[in-house]
């Protein structure tokens, strides 16, 4: 089959990768670019694992046309080392036990960031609703509604005070 | 080791945060589809569009006849063969690529192989299946009728298994004050963890081993039956099951897309992998449970249950599969169905149905979260008939402490606990005067309650007695220091969310003092680790934690008699505490550590006598007696009926628990968690259909509805903590509980909604559609 380049930029680096038209963006990502932090729960948009930042909002990379991102960018779970906002949700994730076997973290991580930074003021039923399109088989939520809400305290707590 | 403030900050009973979390977060963890090796070709099955029928032939195609397998190109592989000893079991063969016949659909026909998995799927669509189509047996109540066609034609009947128990119940209908019969149906499911299932095989020339990295519970097991099928020694397979992404059961057998692959590793000559796709984890492998239940029920007008009959069906569909067997679910339905209560007489009749459907497979709470509700449904029925409430007719039956241990009519025996008690703390904790007042007012709100118990960790005599494939016996653990004085714990569990990388450090600290960070957990590995049947009926934290903290305790002991002659002392004079071998009398001390690092690195400091076994002991536990433990539960469950949609929402969920003596009461709440979420699953929202041609007809997750953050209350949980006397620490394996409770609270919890209007639900998952049927029957 016939394979085209694709010109991104992935986790701040520029590249360009060859792929069948058919590719959507979690396989180039999982397999051209060993970026095997995204997952893949049910390869039709619904469960979430695969969610990555896409030009700056959550997308689902299974069923993001690969080809249709020439030119994005695009940021995964291995691309937020630096950011404090992460570092402050993986701590919260931690300490409120929201993750398990870890498959839908990655992807429930990228989303809870999204919320925080959006919707600085969301109650529990905002954080609920917001990341009902992550699906978790593990903990029930409990700990991942939490420890968004942790985030989101700490941050309104911090801006009080500045 | 308790701290000076008497907080056990790392030992038994800490809420200490996961070792393994830092991986997760930072996208490390490593699942089989993440693993790539050189030259790895990649496999899709062509499997079958049909329930059931003879399959004539197959045309490859044109120029793939070297990538595309069927069965008659392996040679020398076996089938699939799950017997059980129970006496009348009907044997199914399992082809890990259909023979004859297709028995369901999703059966594996053909293996394609590329070095893409996409380009494997066009080899799939290429090829052309020739079959004759054969009337399909879809419905397991009368898939044992005359005339019916037969899935496995040998068989006399589509039944791999019935069993039956016969009390005298005649004389019940002239005593009781009450009688309640109900018919009762629970969905078939699908398992649904979000990594399905995937497998890696590589053919190591030099070792002549196949080195099979999988998403499996039990790599020993998988190793076992994977060595039996295609005629190796089990020296020649290495099964490694790396970060697997939820098991829940499904990930307790051995499929045969496994045995396909490690084929085709040798004789390809080339790394070999499958990774399962959610259609075909929904409509091929992953499906559980689907009962059918008539129960008859009898009480006195105090409400103690005078006697039960039920007759069970359990549609088990075309294979008994490895190694668990056909029989898992329906088999223990005669032995679980007395539940948490002391029934004086029972009858039982279960059948084990053979369809045209994929084998049901283990699923988180196997058997006992459809028994649970078949039997607390019932109470609740009984209840309303003599005009007493859910909880009186449960305070009547229970099994009281004072009787603890109890044996049950049909031989459970229960180890410890109080179970009135965890009923009355829920009661405590719940506002029914407050629900029955909006209920005068108009408002279709419920209350519901489930109380149960969950027999885990149960060992070699109870599994004896099934005839399985495999019999758990002594729990097996490494424990070994490295010359650092790093202490390795080698287990032959596998954790895949359940935190056993901490909850295992935690008993290794609370028996030698290591610090946890300095205690590393390896497990998931054949090659690494002893034998165990791996992780499934609650079994890890009981039988995991028993035998990590024997072989600690022995290892305590050498390095005890190393540290005495360190320090030039007799071995009573000193003792261990805080990761340090003491001289009693409160002088020098020796870490474990500088113990290791003599052992190793400077042996002309050791005793002439030293125990030449050194700073490795492995060690084998197992509860005595071996019957399990009991953690039981009560779950109380507060809901709203829209009457104009039939939606439910749940309002308040409470549980109250007991699993006794909690290694890490956060992981415990976790699992808790999670099974209740699953359970709310199972009774609202999922359900995997078939029509009459036995054609599944949910294939994504967008058609299998599993629940989200908005669908899962924040669930309410309450601790008791009765020691099981019978566990190193006390612990009781709950793994599973979670899962159990739900269906049946929460349906109780409905009907207690919709009894003004003369209406009930029966059947799972209770959706819109079924909860609006109820109420328009009752019109």
């Amino acid at each position: 089959m016939n394979r085209s380049a694709i010109s991104l930029t992935v986790n701040g680096a520029a590249t360009t990768l060859e792929a069948e038209p058919r590719t959507h963006l979690a396989d180039l990502l999982r397999g051209g670019m060993l970026l095997t932090g995204t997952h893949l729960g049910c390869e039709h948009g619904v469960c979430g694992a695969c969610t990555v930042e896409l030009d700056g909002a959550p997308a689902r990379s299974c069923i993001t046309h690969a080809g249709a991102c020439d030119g994005a960018s695009v940021r995964t779970i291995e691309g937020f080392a630096e950011d404090a906002v992460m570092a402050a949700l993986r701590a919260a994730f931690t300490a409120e036990h929201a993750l398990q076997c870890g498959y839908c973290t990655p992807g429930m991580l990228i989303t809870a960031r999204d919320v925080v930074l959006r919707l600085p003021e969301a109650d529990e039923a905002r954080v609920r609703e917001e990341m009902a399109g992550n699906l978790c088989r593990c903990t029930g939520y409990r700990g991942i509604v939490r420890a968004v809400l942790r985030v989101l305290e700490q941050r309104r707590s911090a801006a009080a005070v500045a | 080791m308790t701290s000076p403030q008497g907080v056990r900050a790392q030992g038994v009973g800490a809420s200490l945060l996961r070792k393994e979390d830092a991986r997760f977060l930072h996208g490390r963890g490593r699942y089989v589809a993440d693993i790539t090796l050189p030259g790895m070709l990649e496999v899709a099955f062509l499997r079958s569009p049909v329930a059931h029928a003879r399959l004539l032939g197959m045309t490859k195609p044109e120029g793939a006849a070297e990538r595309v397998f069927t069965f008659a190109d392996l040679d020398g592989v076996g089938h699939i063969r799950a017997v059980s000893g129970l006496p009348g079991f009907r044997i199914s063969e399992q082809p890990v690529l259909a023979t004859d016949k297709l028995r369901h659909v999703g059966e594996a026909i053909a293996a394609c192989v590329a070095p893409s998995r996409a380009c494997a799927e066009d080899l799939v669509a290429a090829c052309v299946l020739d079959y004759e189509e054969l009337p399909v047996v879809s419905d397991m109540l009368s898939a044992g009728l005359p005339g019916t066609a037969l899935v496995h034609e040998h068989w006399s009947q589509n039944a791999f298994l019935e069993t039956t128990r016969q009390d005298d119940l005649s004389e019940l209908d002239a005593i009781a004050a009450a009688k309640v019969t109900r018919r009762l149906r629970t969905s078939r499911q699908c398992m649904a963890p979000l990594e399905g299932r995937g497998v890696l095989v590589e053919w190591d020339p030099r070792l002549e081993q196949l080195i099979v990295t999988t998403s499996t519970q039990m790599p020993h097991v998988s190793r076992t039956g994977l060595a039996e099928i295609l005629g190796l020694d089990e020296g020649q397979v290495r099964v490694i099951a790396p970060d697997v992404g939820g098991g829940f059961g499904y990930k307790g057998i051995l499929l045969p897309e496994e045995v396909v692959c490690a084929h085709l590793a040798i004789r390809l000559g080339r790394p070999v992998r499958w990774i399962e796709d959610r259609l075909e984890h929904l409509t091929a492998n992953a499906n559980c449970r689907e009962h059918h239940y008539i129960v008859t029920a009898w009480a006195d007008a105090g409400g103690r249950l005078l006697g039960a009959e039920v007759d069970a069906t359990v549609d088990a569909g075309a294979y008994s599969s490895y190694p668990f067997g056909a029989c898992l679910e329906a088999a223990q339905i005669g032995s679980i169905f007395p539940g948490p209560y002391t029934l004086p007489k029972f009858s039982f009749r279960t059948v084990s149905a053979c369809t045209n459907k994929p084998p049901i497979l283990p699923y988180r709470g196997v058997a006992r979260t459809g028994v649970c509700y078949a039997l607390e449904t019932t109470m609740d029925a009984l209840a309303r008939k003599l005009g007493i409430s859910a909880t009186a007719i449960r305070l009547a039956n229970l099994v009281p402490p004072e009787a603890m241990p109890y044996r049950n009519l049909v031989g459970k025996v229960f180890d410890s606990g109080d179970y009135p008690e965890a009923l009355r703390r829920a009661m405590a904790s719940v506002d029914l005067a407050g629900i029955r007042a909006r209920q005068a007012a108009g408002e279709c709100v419920g209350f519901g309650l489930a109380v149960f118990c969950e027999q885990g960790a149960h060992g070699t005599s109870v599994y004896a007695g099934w005839g399985v494939p495999i019999v758990p016996g002594f729990e097996q653990a490494t424990a070994r220091f490295s010359p650092d004085g790093v202490l390795e714990i080698r287990t032959g569990v596998h954790s895949h969310g359940q935190g056993m990388e901490t909850t295992l450090a935690q008993v290794a600290h609370e028996v030698l003092g290591v610090e946890t960070a300095r205690v590393r957990v390896v497990h998931g590995d054949t090659a690494l680790t002893p034998y165990s049947t791996g992780t499934w009926g609650s079994r890890g934290a009981v039988m995991a934690g028993g035998a990590v903290a024997e072989a600690c305790r022995l290892l305590g002991e050498r390095a005890l008699a190393i540290g005495a002659a360190l320090l030039q002392a007799e071995p009573g004079a000193v003792e261990l505490s805080g990761g340090a071998i003491r001289r009693r009398d409160g002088g020098a001390a020796v870490t474990l550590a500088e113990i290791a690092r003599t052992w190793y690195r400077q042996p002309q400091n050791l005793a002439r006598d030293v125990d030449k076994g050194g700073l490795e002991v492995i060690a084998g536990y197992r509860p005595d007696p071996d019957t399990g433990t009991h953690s039981y539960a009560c779950h109380a469950v507060t809901l709203r009926v829209d009457r104009d949609t039939g939606e439910v929402a749940i309002e308040d969920y409470l549980v109250v628990e007991d699993g006794g003596t909690l290694l890490n009461p956060m992981i415990v709440d976790g699992q808790v968690l999670g099974g209740v979420a699953q359970g709310i699953g199972t009774a609202l929202y999922e359900e995997m259909p078939f029509d009459a041609a036995g054609q599944p007809l949910a294939g994504s997750l967008a058609d299998y509805l599993l629940p989200g953050a908005t669908e899962v209350p924040d669930i309410r949980l309450d601790h008791m903590e009765t020691p099981s006397p019978w566990t190193r620490f006390g612990q009781k394996g709950i793994g599973e509980s979670g899962a159990i409770g739900p269906p049946a609270a929460i349906v109780n919890a409905i009907n207690d909604a919709l009894h003004r209007f003369g209406a009930e639900v029966l059947d799972l998952p209770a959706t819109p559609a079924r909860v609006l049927a109820a109420l328009e029957a009752a019109r």
